[in-house]
């Protein structure tokens, strides 16, 4: 009768040495797709903003943030200014020329939610003179 | 007296450690990483009409049946076409346009909102117009 020769046991091991290599890729990852947020202050605090249930997601590279608080000031590039007539085009400088740099922006407006429509007005008919039409209003996600 | 030399020692950085080192920087970048996606209602707003005086713009009535007039009082208080101007829950607001947008699926809905109105009331009945697929919103400017 034959013998059957029973396999030898393998010493069976993952191999580990590239795991540093892995380690690193990673990690240059995370630190090119890091974004720290420059706002020197957060104007309108998200709690203030109004609650809405159809929000859609807006990336962030194509945005402007334009703040209007509740004493209807308003903010862009952390620059407070207000329109209390027709002469005030602060507002519609600041969007010529963001529009000038990127032609697809979207403006979104960080605004506390008691403010008066008419400082709303105001500004979205200075975005409608820039031709900055398009247009997001940020609010918390409702339950 | 004769000084004895010191040896040279293998000199070498040990390296033991850098994926320890690499693994613990990636929690701390996991761990800060903010992926920065802003959450909002988008829009598109109307372009500026050309001068009237001009000549150039050109006015259409629409009736009822292709508009409705959402109007916001001060108070939040709603005036829907002609109706007189009363507080309309979100339920009721959802089926008033549900309503609407069968009658025809293309209907505009215009809202005008009050200088003195708050934003949050405006917000309001554009999320319920959003919410219920109304795709064609006017905002107005006044």
């Amino acid at each position: 009768m034959a013998k059957i020769s029973r396999p030898k046991d393998r010493d069976v091991a993952i191999p580990e040495g590239s795991t540093a290599d892995i380690a690193f890729l990673l990690l240059l990852f995370f630190m090119v797709t890091t974004v720290f947020v420059q706002e020197k202050q957060f104007w309108v605090a998200r709690d203030r903003w109004p609650k809405a249930q159809s929000i859609e997601r807006i990336p962030r590279n194509n945005t402007a943030t334009i703040y209007v608080m509740k004493n209807e000031t308003i903010l862009i590039d952390d620059v407070p200014s207000k329109i209390e007539s027709e002469e005030d085009v602060y507002v519609r400088n600041a969007l010529v020329a963001k529009k000038a740099e990127n032609p697809e922006i979207i403006i979104c407006f960080r605004t506390d939610r008691e403010t008066k429509y008419g400082a709303m007005s105001d500004v979205m008919r200075q975005l409608q003179d820039a031709e900055t039409l398009v247009v997001a209003f940020e609010a918390q996600k409702r339950d | 007296m004769k000084i004895s030399r010191k040896r040279k020692g293998g000199v070498s950085i040990p390296t033991a450690s850098t994926g320890d080192i690499a693994f613990l920087l990636i929690i701390f970048f996991m761990s800060t990483t903010k992926f920065d996606v802003k959450e909002g209602i988008k829009l598109v707003l109307p372009a500026m009409a050309p001068d009237s005086a001009e000549g150039k713009a050109e006015t259409i009535q629409l009736g009822e049946d292709k508009m409705t007039r959402l109007q916001i009082l001060e108070d939040g208080s709603i005036i829907l076409n002609k109706e007189a101007a009363r507080r309309i829950e979100d339920a009721e607001l959802d089926a008033i346009i549900q309503q609407k947008l069968r009658v025809n699926q293309d209907m505009i809905f215009r809202v005008i909102t009050d200088r003195n109105a708050q934003y949050n009331d405006m917000i309001r009945v554009v999320d319920r117009l959003k919410a219920q697929n109304a795709e064609k919103i006017s905002l107005s400017t006044n």
